[in-house]
């Protein structure tokens, strides 16, 4: 029989050389499987691809920046625009590089395959909003450009990314970019969130927490060098002003008249009711859908019924009809006291 | 494509859809049998409106209805006849739209705007009439033909709602004809609206949205003319321009191929008299669809993001107002008093959970004691005396010994062994929780243990599929279909298993019994063991937890995600009709499929317990091979060879592993022969062969706890491939469990090892 010790070591050994090679994108294989994909093609599009962005911001495109950007020596880098020229993709000018207009044509269809795919994982699937970007990544290189007609016939002709951007059509056309950030803003402005810079993943978190994305309404309240306070979905929120650059934002005018208090669904008590205003944007795909077609639309009624025993979720009264929201969902749905909402009881 | 009236029966009364040739292929396409009929009538609704029960009081099938949202997932369809008509009727999922968010929404989208069925009768809970206008009104931008159902009028003068049916009649502009299913009040009157219908004597006026967004008014009437000329006659091209202004796949593609001018006709062709004059044949020139879908792109760009939203929006607001306008008392002041009161005690901070442990126990108890007796009757009929009568007479008939052996001996003992242990537990476990979920509690077991499963990723209705697990793996997995959020449901699929099923509690009891209540006094042993075996249940429990949140954090983590849990109201159960339909339904479909694969398992038994290679049985080799690998997770060969034969029914495990045993060990005066599964008379005569065996206290330990932890049955395997269509799923839901065995066995036997 084996000795107990030896048979325990060589499991465990096991474990650890297994978890070495498959943890997920720190394991050596899917380190192995990162490199393998950086072809000279892969490269060569990435580098494309910064060209085009620093064309769109309107910045200088050079060696260093290049380098940066794909994280490659500087050596490589000019070696992957000297390629570029080669192929007639790019040419160099004044210390740096801009592309041709069959380089920019390139760029736009590798960006408009990873603007899609994100599109595809916000509304299709469950991925989480901070991994879009690192998917899309991938996909980017390797979605041909027939799949990528049929993806984008599939999700409707999408116009914009779950991010804001613009998705170029398939002839590349692509409006320019409008808007402010949100750090300019003066206390007591309205606005509306039109952009999130999904790079770096770690400020892109940071936006994703305090339930920042495309389409929903922010107030600014302060705004001081070190921090800036907002109002969102009946929340304040704090975000330092580095974080908060990456947010772009179009200022609305006030309207006039009150506006009632916006709350959110989670906050209404038991036998509560209120008024729906809208879901807020942050709830999208499959899941907004669902919401909808229970009936939660502006206007409708809404009555807290049941808690069940674990506080979460609580049943609502929706149309007629009872219906159990996790915390979660109700966090994403706008309400306002309704007057008339008490003689329904 | 042009239709040919003169292939039809050269009269050109209604009906003449008795379907021609492209018909016939699109239905068969849309996966529905072939037949005749004379009308078409697909069934559409929002989840749990009784449905199901309309369409059983229509054709009197005794398809399974259940106070679940979500039951129907396959498409049933059946023919009944009505005043010398044909009409088949076609049970769409239930739905809360056809947006075709889902791909329920959009079999039930296709069907009604590609099935080309006469009528659409739309199914509605009368105490939800709001809500369920939503799916009507979209319903009637589709298709005029329709006839509305309000069902469930008895629940709603209970609660004190009164429907005037007339108005709503007028409001929709179809015919409204209030019911109570359950007992066919209305049915008939219902009939002869869909006849009226179908036939052409009765024109509808649909009701339709005319007052969308300004900006949404402008681009659709843009729209409408480019087509309006590539399909001239088209009845519902309002629809088929918000449509496309959404950008729906399917009906782009429609518009290309010229699919639509089928609708075109088969507009036409209904009413009699109409159907010529119009530029059939001019249609379907391509290019004039291009058009429309070009100019529809363009307009895209001048709508607002929220679009889908405000489309939602208007439909609402406009079943709020048909709504106010057409319920006479009762939509303010709906008496759901008894429910909530109900409610309040059943999801209560301090009731909710014992209430819900004393039912379950309740369910439980009964299901044991009740399932004893016949399981002892069966066992003794079939196995004591039948097989006994049967290996007689093949003697005497002079049949060879190999055949008689392979067939009696492997195939018949399986296939009895595996009645006389599952069919009784299942006959009364299964219509017990069938009678609570008519009731409408298990949806609320669901919303007071949702918090539990939603820290691990998965949907409190993974409560009751686990539940039903503990009968069956196979019937849980089927009913992870009232789980409507694919993630969740894959979640509940996978981890099933981990419900230590009824084929397995035998087992557990018996090694319990032997080896770990003989540890403690006497008057403790059934107690002791009784615990070792909840103990192992609670450990599968905590398994299933652990593997959930595995599962929910890597594979499934891309998996779409929709919770939402509707708590209907309750209903008071049926007894005899559940009785019924649950023994149909669940009980026998899953003991055939049982049997199905105990039969191959019984001969596999047999045949390598018999043939011999060199002088030695095949088995006793396999044996020899997977000693070491056994010995190493603390079980034996026999064991694994046990559970390798058996894949397909764990109820023949513990006979193989007696068979086995007595066959390596080459005991004399023991057991049936080679190849011949049998029990012993007693627990302790058991005990001694396994020990006799080689077992000991720590075999017995793993052995529990790799008959929890082991790949699931070859039919739940099977049911698991049906549901998810996925070969990945399935090996998953095999594999997963099997390391975790492999692992837990492993690292038990080596620590016992080290420290005892």
């Amino acid at each position: 029989m084996v000795d107990p010790v030896v048979a325990l070591l060589a499991f465990a050994l096991l474990v650890l050389v297994s978890a070495v090679l498959g943890w997920p994108r720190r394991g050596l294989l899917p380190r192995a499987m990162n490199l393998l994909r950086q072809t000279e093609r892969v490269r060569l599009e990435d580098v494309l691809k910064h060209l085009y962005n620093c064309e769109y911001a309107g910045t200088r495109a050079t060696v260093e920046s290049v380098a940066g950007a794909l994280a490659v020596s500087r050596a490589k880098a000019v070696r992957l625009l000297a390629r570029l020229d080669e192929l007639g993709l790019a040419r160099p000018d004044a210390g740096g590089s801009s592309l041709t207009d069959g380089g920019r044509a390139y760029a736009l269809r590798v960006v408009r395959t990873h603007r899609l795919w994100e599109r595809y994982l916000a509304d299709r699937t469950g991925v989480k909003a901070v991994d879009w970007h690192e998917h899309a990544e991938r996909r980017e290189h390797t979605l041909r450009a027939s799949e990528a007609e049929d993806l984008a016939a599939e999700l409707g002709h999408p116009l914009y990314d779950p991010h804001g951007d613009p998705i170029p059509t398939a002839d590349g056309e692509l409006p320019p970019r409008s808007g402010v950030a949100l750090t300019s803003l003066r206390p007591g402005t309205r606005a509306t969130v039109v952009h999130l810079e999904d790079e770096p993943r770690e400020v892109y978190e940071r936006l994703v927490a305090e339930g920042l994305t495309p389409l929903v309404r922010v107030e600014v309240l302060e705004s001081e060098p070190g921090t800036i306070r907002f109002q969102l979905g009946g929340q304040e929120r704090v975000l330092e002003p580095v974080v908060a650059s990456s947010v772009t934002v179009r200022p609305i005018e006030r309207k006039g008249g009150r506006e009632g208090q916006v709350r959110r669904l989670d906050e209404l008590r038991v036998g509560e009711a209120a008024r729906v205003v809208g879901i807020s944007q942050a709830c999208q795909g499959p899941q907004r859908r669902r919401l909808l077609d229970l009936g939660v639309v502006p206007g409708t009624i809404v009555r807290a019924e049941l808690v069940s025993p674990g506080g979460d979720p609580v049943a609502y009264e929706i149309r007629g009809a009872l219906v159990a929201l996790r915390e979660e969902q109700a966090s994403w749905i706008e309400v306002e006291d309704a007057e008339d909402a008490a003689d329904n009881k | 494509m042009r239709r040919t009236t003169s292939k039809s029966t050269a009269t050109h009364v209604a009906p003449l859809h008795r379907c021609d040739a492209s018909r016939g292929e699109q239905l068969v396409r849309l996966g529905l049998g072939p037949g005749k009929w004379d009308h078409l009538v697909a069934l559409a609704g929002n989840p749990n409106t009784g449905k199901s029960t309309v369409f059983n009081a229509l054709t009197g099938l005794r398809q399974h209805t259940g106070n679940w949202p979500g039951k129907t997932v396959a498409r049933a369809e059946g023919v009944f006849a009505h005043r010398d008509r044909r009409v088949k009727v076609v049970d769409l999922p239930g739905t809360y739209s056809l947006q075709a968010g889902s791909v329920d929404e959009e079999v039930a989208r296709d069907f009604i705007l590609f099935g080309q069925p006469d009528v659409t009768v739309v199914v509605v809970d009368a105490t939800r009439l709001e809500r369920n206008l939503n799916l009507v009104i979209q319903v009637l931008e589709i298709t005029e033909r329709v006839v509305v159902c309000l069902n469930l009028m008895d629940e709603a003068r209970r609660h004190g709602i009164a429907i005037d049916a007339g108005k709503l009649a007028r409001e929709l502009g179809v015919p409204v004809i209030p019911t109570v299913a359950r007992d066919k009040t209305g049915i008939n009157e219902l009939l002869d609206a869909v006849e009226a219908v179908a036939s052409g004597a009765l024109r509808t006026r649909p009701f339709q949205i005319v007052e969308h967004r300004p900006d949404l008014e402008a681009a659709v009437s843009r729209l409408l003319p480019a087509i309006d000329k590539a399909f001239p006659g088209l009845p519902n091209s309002r629809w088929v321009a918000l449509r496309l202004l959404n950008a729906d796949e399917r009906i782009e593609k429609a518009v290309r191929s010229g699919e639509l001018m089928q609708f075109v006709r088969a507009a036409d062709n209904r009413v009699p008299g109409e159907g010529t004059g119009r530029g059939v044949d001019s249609i379907a020139e391509g290019g004039l669809g291009e058009d429309a879908l070009s100019r529809a792109s363009e307009l895209r760009w001048t709508l607002r993001p929220d679009f889908h939203d405000s489309l939602v929006e208007g439909i609402y607001g406009a079943a709020r107002r048909i709504t106010e306008r057409s319920v006479a008392r009762g939509v303010k002041k709906a008496r759901f008093d008894l429910d909530r009161a109900l409610d309040r005690i059943l999801t209560s901070r301090s009731l909710g959970f014992p209430v819900m442990l004393l039912i379950l126990a309740v369910v439980f108890w009964i299901t044991v004691a009740g399932a004893n007796v016949p399981s002892a009757f069966l066992a003794s009929l079939l196995l004591d005396t039948v097989h006994p009568v049967l290996k007689g007479a093949a003697a005497s008939a002079g049949i060879p010994g190999w055949m008689d052996g392979l067939a009696l001996d492997g195939i018949y003992l399986a296939t009895a062994w595996v009645v006389s242990v599952m069919l009784p537990p299942m006959a009364i476990f299964f219509p017990l929780f069938t009678l609570l979920e008519d009731f409408g509690y298990l949806p609320r077991v669901a919303f007071n243990l949702d918090s539990l499963f939603r820290r691990t990723g998965a949907h409190g209705k993974q409560a009751l599929t686990m539940s039903m697990g503990f009968g069956c793996n196979a019937a849980g997995v089927v009913a992870t279909r009232v789980i409507d959020s694919p993630r969740e449901r894959l979640i509940a699929i996978v981890t099933n298993n981990f419900s230590l099923c009824n084929g397995r509690w035998p087992t557990q009891i018996l090694i319990a019994t032997i080896f770990i209540g003989a540890l403690a006094p006497a008057h403790w042993a059934g107690l002791v063991s009784a615990a070792a075996v909840v103990s192992v249940a609670v450990l599968g429990i905590v398994a299933m937890f652990l593997a959930s949140w595995l599962l929910s954090r890597t594979v499934l983590k891309g998996e779409a995600s929709t919770f939402s849990l509707e708590l209907p109201p309750y209903r008071p159960p049926r007894i005899l009709q559940t009785l019924y339909t649950s023994v149909v339904d669940r009980t026998l479909i899953v003991l055939w499929r049982a049997v199905v694969f105990a039969a191959p398992a019984g001969a596999a038994i047999w045949l390598i317990s018999n043939i011999t290679l060199g002088g030695t049985s095949v088995a006793e080799r396999l044996v020899g091979w997977l000693d070491p690998l056994g010995l190493l997770v603390g079980l034996n060969g026999v064991v694994l060879l046990a559970y390798v034969v058996a894949i397909p029914a764990n109820e023949i495990v513990i006979p193989t592993v007696l068979m086995l045993t007595v066959l390596t060990g080459g005991m004399a005066g023991v057991g049936a022969g080679a190849g011949v599964m049998f029990e012993m008379e007693s627990v302790s005569a058991a005990g001694e062969l396994l020990r006799a065996g080689g077992w000991t206290l720590l075999t017995a330990v793993n052995l529990m706890l790799f008959s929890l932890l082991h790949n699931p049955c070859s039919t739940t395997l099977f049911t698991i491939y049906r549901e998810t269509k996925s070969a990945r799923w399935t090996a998953l839901s095999a594999f997963l469990p099997l390391t975790m065995g492999f692992v837990v066995c492993f690292l038990v036997t080596q620590v016992w090892r080290l420290v005892v």
